[in-house]
Order: C-alpha cells, then sequence, then structure tokens
C-alpha cells in the first residue's frame, strides 16, 4: 500500500540517502538498512529506553520515531558517541563499577546518562535514578548503573568541565 | 512488534491538514510528538490508512506572553516547557509539573498539544490547565474557536475536538506576586502513569487563600477539579486545622474511578496524601513571605 | 473489572425484556456496534468496532444467555476477540423488576481484556467500561421511552448513519459487545451527561429520519451521476 518515501539523513557524521516505507522506525532502519546494530530494540513502545538515539542533539525513543521523521536531521548512534569520544569517562565508569553485564541495554543507559551528564551536571543520586528510570535493565540491579554515573558527575565537577548544556529541540 | 504499513505525509499548510482529515476520516491519524501514537500504531492497536504529520507547521510552535496570557503552541514540546524561563515565571506549575511526564526520551519529542488533544486521564497538562482555568485552541475547516479546559475534557478521552478539528494551541492567565502554584502526583516508579496527581493554583493576601484551585488526575475519567472543598477553603488561612476540614471534604466529594491495580479508596486516600502536602506546603510558603 | 447499575427506564418490564432481545435495538446502541446476529433464542453474536484514546480495534463476540426468567432476570456471558488487539470476556447479570409503570433495570458484570489491549490499557478498562455502558443505557433509554420527537431530523450533526446507527464516536475499549454499566441520570456532573448528549447516541425516532436522509442523499446521488454521466458524453 505505501509507497516508498526517499530519506536524507545523516547519520554518525556520514550522509546516507536510502527509500524507507513510512512505517519502519528509525532503530530499525539504523539496523536494518545501516548495519548499526548498537541501538537495541527490547519493548518497541517506548518504555525500556533500550532505543535511545540521539536525534539532533538530544536523546529520543528511536522506536517511537519513525525515520522519515528524521528527514534532514543529524542521528547519533551509541557507535558515534563512542567514536566522538564524549562520553569516555562514562563508558569507563561502567566498566570500572561493573555497570553491564549482558549489554542489552547498555547502550540506551549510556545515552539517557549522556544528556544527564550535558543538563544535569549537579544531579544528585536521587535525581540520577529518576533521570534514568526511563532504562530497564534485568541484569545488573541499576545501582552500579547509578554508581557509575554519580561518580562521573563528580569527576566532572571537580575538574569544572564547564557549563550546563540543556539543548532543546529547535 | 512492527506497524502495519501507512502512508505518510507532512503538510506544510494547515488547509492540507484540513483537506486530508475530510478526505480520509478517522483513517488517517494526526502525528505530532508520536509518542502515543506511535507507541499504539507499533502494538497494532490502530492501523490507520494515512499519517499526517503537522510538525511541519511553523505557526503551532513558540510561547509567548501576550495580554497577562502565556500561550503556548501545540507543537512546543514538554522539554521546551521543562526547561523555559518563560514558562517558569509565568506559569511555574507547568514547570513542576513537567519533569513527572514519562522520561526524558519521551519529553524531547511528546508534545503540549498531543497531551491535550488524547486528554489521557493521567496526563499532566490537561489537569494543569484545568488548575489554571487555561483555554484550549481549536482550528478546523470551519475557523478556529476557543474553549475552556473545563469544558474541553468532557469523557474518557473524549474532547470536544471535533472531527477534522486540531488543537492549535492553549493559553493560561500568568502568575502574580499573590499566587502560589504546586504539582505532585504519586507513580509505582518515576515516570509511570500517576495513580493521582494534584494541581493547586491559589491566590493569596498574606496567609489568607482567596482563591484555590484543586485539580486532579488519575482519579477520574477527566480532570476533576474539587469544587465543593474549593469553596469550602477560599477564605480560609491555610493551617493545620482547615487542611484537614479539607481533606474531609475531599474524602465526601471525590468519587474516583478504580483501575486494575487500585480501589476507589485507594486513590481517594491517595488523593489526600497530596492535598495534604500540597496545600501545608502552600501555607508554609505563604507565612514565610509575610513573616 | 466489576462494575453494577441500577437504572429506571419509562418502559413496561416486557417493552424493556424485548428492546433487550432485540438484535437491532441492540445495534443501535453499543457504541460502535456494527451489526447484532441472532444465532439462537439464547445466543448472539455482535461486531463493535472500538475506538478509546489512540487505539482502534474491531471485536467479534458472542453472547449467551442463561438462566433465563422471561421478563425478569437473565445471566449473560460473553466472549470477543479483537485479532491483534487481545480478547474480552465476561458475565453479566440483569435483573428486571416493576416500579409503577416503568422498570427497575439491575445489572451487575465481571469482565477482562487480556492480551495488549489488557496489558496497555488495563488502567483504562474501569473507566473504559463505566463509559461504553453510559452510552449504551443512555441510548437505550432514548430509543424505547415513548416521549421522542420525530422533529429530531435537524437538530444536532446529521452524519448520515448507516442502519443500526452504530456511529457512535466514543466507544471505549472492549469488556465486550454488551458490557453494561452505570446509568447516565445519577453519574458524577459533566462526563456521562454529556456523552449522553454527544451526537453520536442515534434515538429512536430519527428512524424516520434516517428514511428521509437516505433518500435525500439517494436522489443527489442519482442526479449527481447522471449529470457526471451527461458530462462524460459531451467530452
Amino acid at each position: 500500500m505505501a509507497e516508498l518515501h526517499s530519506l536524507q539523513i545523516e547519520v554518525n557524521g556520514q550522509k546516507q540517502q536510502r527509500s524507507v516505507q513510512p512505517r519502519q522506525h528509525l532503530v530499525d532502519f539504523i539496523r536494518n538498512d545501516l548495519g548499526l546494530k548498537g541501538s537495541h530494540l527490547g519493548c518497541e513502545h517506548g518504555v525500556c529506553g533500550a532505543c535511545t538515539v540521539e536525534l539532533d542533539g538530544h536523546i529520543v525513543r528511536g522506536c517511537l520515531t519513525l525515520a522519515v521523521q528524521a528527514q534532514g536531521c543529524k542521528v547519533r548512534t551509541i557507535e558515534g558517541l563512542s567514536e566522538d569520544g564524549d562520553v569516555r569517562d562514562l563508558q569507563e565508569a561502567f566498566i570500572r563499577h561493573n555497570a553491564l553485564q549482558c549489554g542489552f541495554c547498555t547502550p540506551g543507559m549510556v545515552m539517557a546518562a549522556k544528556e544527564l551528564l550535558q543538563a544535569r551536571p549537579d544531579a544528585t543520586r536521587t535525581e540520577v535514578r529518576e533521570w534514568m528510570s526511563g532504562n530497564y535493565c534485568r541484569c545488573t540491579g541499576y545501582h552500579a548503573i547509578v554508581d557509575a554515573i554519580c561518580e562521573t558527575l563528580a569527576a566532572r565537577a571537580q575538574k569544572g568541565t564547564g557549563q550546563p548544556t540543556d539543548q532543546v529541540n529547535a | 512488534m512492527k506497524s502495519a504499513a501507512f502512508d505518510y505525509v507532512k503538510p506544510n499548510s494547515i488547509e492540507e491538514v484540513f483537506s486530508l482529515l475530510r478526505q480520509y476520516g478517522d483513517d488517517a491519524r494526526i502525528l505530532a510528538g508520536g509518542q502515543t501514537l506511535l507507541a499504539t500504531l507499533n502494538m497494532r492497536l490502530s492501523e490507520p490508512q494515512l499519517v499526517i504529520d503537522i510538525t511541519g507547521l511553523k505557526a503551532l510552535r513558540g510561547m509567548r506572553v501576550q495580554d497577562e496570557r502565556l500561550h503556548i503552541g501545540a507543537l512546543v514540546t514538554h522539554t521546551e516547557i521543562e526547561n523555559s524561563p518563560l514558562v517558569a515565571q509565568h506559569a511555574p506549575v507547568l514547570s513542576q509539573a513537567a519533569p513527572h511526564i514519562a522520561h526524558r526520551a519521551i519529553r524531547n519529542s511528546g508534545t503540549w498539544g498531543g497531551s491535550l488533544a488524547y486528554g489521557d486521564p493521567a496526563a499532566e497538562w490537561p489537569c494543569c490547565l484545568c488548575a489554571l482555568d487555561g483555554t484550549v485552541h481549536l482550528q478546523g475547516p470551519d475557523g478556529a474557536r476557543r474553549v475552556s479546559a473545563t469544558d474541553f475534557f468532557q469523557d474518557l478521552y473524549t474532547t470536544a475536538l471535533e472531527p477534522g478539528e486540531i488543537v492549535t494551541g492553549a493559553d493560561l492567565p500568568v502568575s502574580t506576586a499573590a499566587d502560589w502554584y504546586g504539582f505532585d502526583e504519586l507513580a509505582r516508579r518515576h515516570g509511570d502513569y500517576a495513580v493521582a496527581g494534584l494541581a493547586v493554583a491559589a491566590r493569596f493576601k498574606g496567609t489568607v487563600a482567596q482563591k484555590v484551585n484543586l485539580c486532579f488526575l488519575g482519579i477520574g475519567a477527566v480532570p476533576v477539579r474539587a469544587w465543593r472543598t474549593e469553596s469550602v477553603l477560599a477564605g480560609k488561612t491555610l493551617e493545620e486545622a482547615t487542611v484537614e476540614i479539607a481533606v474531609a471534604s475531599l474524602k465526601a466529594e471525590l468519587d474516583p474511578l478504580p483501575d486494575l491495580t487500585h480501589a476507589p479508596a485507594t486513590k481517594r486516600h491517595l488523593a489526600t496524601v497530596l492535598a495534604r502536602r500540597l496545600l501545608t506546603a502552600a501555607h508554609a510558603s505563604r507565612s514565610a513571605i509575610t513573616a | 473489572m466489576e462494575l453494577s447499575g441500577d437504572l429506571v427506564i419509562s418502559a413496561t418490564r416486557a417493552q424493556v425484556w424485548a428492546a433487550l432481545n432485540n438484535p437491532d435495538i441492540l445495534a443501535a446502541c453499543i457504541p460502535g456496534c456494527e451489526g447484532v446476529e441472532v444465532v439462537s433464542p439464547t445466543e448472539k453474536t455482535a461486531r463493535v468496532a472500538v475506538k478509546v484514546g489512540p487505539v482502534r480495534a474491531r471485536f467479534s463476540g458472542r453472547i449467551r444467555m442463561d438462566d433465563v426468567v422471561e421478563a425478569e432476570r437473565c445471566a449473560m456471558s460473553f466472549e470477543g476477540s479483537g485479532g491483534a488487539a487481545g480478547m474480552a470476556r465476561g458475565q453479566s447479570q440483569v435483573e428486571l423488576s416493576d416500579e409503577g409503570q416503568s422498570t427497575r433495570l439491575r445489572y451487575t458484570v465481571q469482565a477482562s481484556v487480556a492480551g495488549k489491549l489488557g496489558q496497555v490499557g488495563g488502567r483504562m478498562i474501569d473507566a473504559a467500561a463505566k463509559q461504553m455502558a453510559d452510552q449504551f443505557f443512555a441510548a437505550f433509554q432514548k430509543h424505547i421511552a415513548p416521549a421522542v420527537e420525530i422533529g429530531a431530523l435537524d437538530s444536532g450533526s446529521p452524519r448520515p448513519a448507516s442502519a443500526g446507527g452504530g456511529d457512535v464516536v466514543d466507544a471505549p475499549s472492549g469488556s465486550g459487545p454488551l458490557a453494561s454499566s452505570e446509568p447516565g441520570a445519577d453519574a458524577a456532573p459533566s462526563p456521562a451527561h454529556r456523552a449522553a448528549g454527544r451526537p453520536s447516541g442515534q434515538a429512536a425516532a430519527p428512524a424516520a429520519a434516517d428514511e428521509w436522509l437516505r433518500v435525500k442523499w439517494f436522489v443527489l446521488g442519482s442526479l449527481a451521476t447522471g449529470l457526471g454521466v451527461w458530462i462524460g458524453a459531451r467530452l
């Protein structure tokens, strides 16, 4: 029934052009059309957070975003974020605290935490827990994840790494 | 799971939207933030023929203060409201409520207009707008109209929106120095749909509450204004004894609907917990100011 | 989910009983109903288009009557499938008693919704069932209560509803085809009252009005077709 739409999109700094079905959501596009498997699908209705990716600078649920909605936008996945090194300190803290076991939730966790680090650099532990409550983990019991994030916040605060930047939708 | 197939269009004009709605009727769905719609489509709880993306309608963006009222366009996202200094100054109850809406990633996409148009009983914006006696702006092929918030939400997921119309925005009276606002909700986990929530908008003279608007979410099929209790509180100082009178009044006035896991009695109790919290906080705040 | 209600209908017990068993009246009163078929004196099937918030689901279901005491009481069991959306099933008990010239109808319903609709819509089921029942009984009252104006043709919005009037806009999620609930009359002020007042509840009077509308549209359609054919022939 549906005709294909031509999609121009920049993913992890690379311009891509594909034809997509309107019904295809962003993570299916990223995984299947672009072969980037780092973004995961858990519930596919927006509650588990495994699909969290960055769209024009802020995190979104990739499963609740149509690929065609990202026309002309810049997307960053966990692969791109890792390469850019923005949260190298957070990722190292994750490893130190054993904040990942099977790793399925981890890309989403790192994405969500990344925006916390930007927007709430002085978050308390309670605020970290509230912020991260949109990402589910079945393995770790969450404390190690929260520990890693808090440690990163503290380390950054100590280093004085700049002002909070809360990027909002254009 | 995956959505069924549909056609997608992103009109540049509102007239095109109306034309498509007229053509497709309920077989077309409006897409703004998509945080409710796309979840529904992914679960195949709806299989429309056409999805109409209205995010190209720039007139529906933006917030502004005009004639003592704050106007918020339908396409403004929850995060924009959460972060807005304009909102913090002129409608602080919205700033207080925003962090309770789902989670950050959803707030970055979900919209003010979408929340109002669906009118979920547990949604924050319909409750806040009713507490503030705000006004919803609608537009259809026959023109634009306005409906007061308390008239707009009519029944479960039923609003004054006629087929072929869309929500273009809503406005509300701006805060003054005499006003106090509070919002709180109770959910099993942060970000879950609230079991009960309360938005309070009160106008004081010293510590005397001249008017107290109490609006509950999650208690009925629509936001519930506790009219009787509001009149009990009018002209009173909100010290402990008065708060307990208000709580007793709420217990008599509220007739909550149960949900899957909460009996009406539980909801009624939780509503009074919130009332106690917020009314006490209001009194403490006003006492500190006038002390 | 459990629901119960108690309402008075301005008709005799026999009339109310007959109406409750009349598939055409049921089809007209059940919100979103697209048809009711009689399988046997104690069994019916129904198709209902359910529309609650963002959800659109079509349920096809079966209603069975047991413990029937004519014009007095019956127990009903129902189950419906909503395709990908899930399933609904339940029981209800209905009792009729005389109240002067009118009839008191008491009912209880126990229902459950399974599948995705139950999972995602679980918190809505009570509210949705209540809304559906309110709408059903509001329409039912209008259908069988005697004082209905034929002149209701041009009032409200005469959407040319198809026969059987299943044109209701706001049907909630499925507790099955005949989920009955609270009466509209004594519910809390705004919601049920407004719900009952919406143009969607098909009243009995516009049966005649509907017919007239259908004739009008048919004539218009024929004229338009004739004109089109005439123009086409000329090109």
